[in-house]
């Protein structure tokens, strides 16, 4: 037991005795006691999130251009089992169209899978055509998704994971970090 | 000096002895005195690196703890999981278990009348929670831009005409900034 040795008599002459045992057992008891709790409570799971944001039409605003250059928006259709479809529009115009064989790569034994391949050909998409590449640039290259209406949720999932492959830097409030390159949203058609 | 005569080998000077108690004729209390040959039977229990070891771990699971991640997750929903996501944030929590549509936990519609029609439609009953919980947000903060984010909680095997549905109806409740919850990959759960 750890204690406070003064080196005094103890007791002797009337006086209190200036020696003192810490009561070390009770702190274990409590440390133990959060210890447990703190096992417990923990969160072994870790949730994340993927972003798609949905544009909705909205009324226009008053101090919007009317002429608005249109961007090129990369639309990835997953309609067929073989493949993937990558065609970039400029509007209604496509620019290009790039074939994507549809390899599922399986990933534990839990059923997840991704597609390495599309991951790899759409990142070299984004550097060859990516118009939103400056850190300090605040929008982001848009991206569609195309899908069947019996797609499983997970195969969606695993092409908009393929899709934020791509990164870049953004700096927002004077950091800088690493963000996805594209903006996904679905298709409503 | 004694009687008998010293010898030339013994010396009249001796190396002192243990003194303390020997005035006590008890054969016993000389015995613990001078020791006994045996080890002493009281042990100090290190408690000291045992507390340390204690207040790392407390330390330690003190600076994992994160209420981030902790969002309950229906146990008949089984998430996908993605590489490239983004950390938990407060938000409405859309989850899709079954034919059942909750929000927050509560009943907030069915995808029956989805999956029977097989066409994209509006939620009406989610549209209503969600719009409800936009104008709350909106009272309660005000002056504030309205982020519009909404979590939607879906099962893997729910088909993509149920999760456009849900979507799109969100996103004109007011909720356009939509995330899907998923699993980390790599990591056990989810």
């Amino acid at each position: 037991m750890a204690g406070i040795d003064t080196g005094g008599g103890g007791g002797h002459g009337g006086r209190r005795t200036s020696n003192h045992e810490i009561p070390l057992i009770p702190f274990i008891d409590f440390l133990l006691c959060l210890v447990m709790f703190l096992l417990v409570t923990a969160v072994w799971s870790q949730m994340a999130r993927i972003n798609a944001d949905a544009r909705v039409p909205g009324p226009p605003k008053p101090d919007q251009p009317v002429d608005v250059k249109k961007e090129k928006q990369l639309h990835v259709e997953m309609r067929g089992d073989r493949k993937f479809q990558l065609v970039w529009k400029e509007g209604s115009t496509v620019v290009n169209t790039i074939d994507v064989p549809r390899k599922k790569v399986k990933i534990g034994s839990a059923g997840d899978y991704t597609y390495p391949d599309l991951a790899k050909k759409v990142s070299s998409e984004w550097k060859q055509n990516g118009s939103h590449r400056a850190a300090t640039d605040k929008k982001f290259d848009q991206a569609v998704l195309h899908t069947d209406n019996t797609t499983p949720f997970s195969d969606v999932i695993a092409v908009i994971d393929a899709i934020y492959t791509p990164q870049r830097d953004f700096s927002f409030g004077g950091k800088s970090e690493k963000v996805p390159a594209f903006n996904v949203t679905f298709s409503v058609n | 000096m004694s009687e008998k005569a010293l010898s030339r080998f013994e010396q009249p000077i001796k190396v002192p002895g243990r003194r303390l108690l020997h005035h006590i004729p008890l054969g016993f209390v000389r015995h613990k005195v001078v020791g006994g040959g045996r080890r002493a039977s009281n042990h100090e229990i290190p408690l000291i690196p045992f507390i340390d070891f204690l207040l790392c771990i407390v330390l330690f699971l003190l600076a994992s703890f994160s209420a981030t991640g902790q969002i309950p997750v229906d146990k008949n929903v089984k998430l996908p999981k993605a590489e490239n996501v983004m950390d938990m944030v407060d938000a409405p929590m859309v989850a899709i278990t079954g034919t059942q549509i909750l929000v927050d936990g509560n009943p907030a519609g069915s995808t029956r009348a989805i999956e029977e029609a097989n066409r994209l439609q509006r939620v009406d009953e989610l549209f209503n929670v969600l719009k409800n919980k936009r104008e709350l947000w909106k009272q309660v903060n005000p002056g504030k831009p309205f982020p519009g984010v909404a979590i939607l909680q879906v099962d893997r095997r729910v088909p993509a005409l149920v999760v456009k549905s849900v979507f799109q109806t969100s996103a004109f409740a007011g909720y356009p900034n939509i995330s899907f919850m998923v699993g980390r990959l790599g990591e056990p759960g989810g």
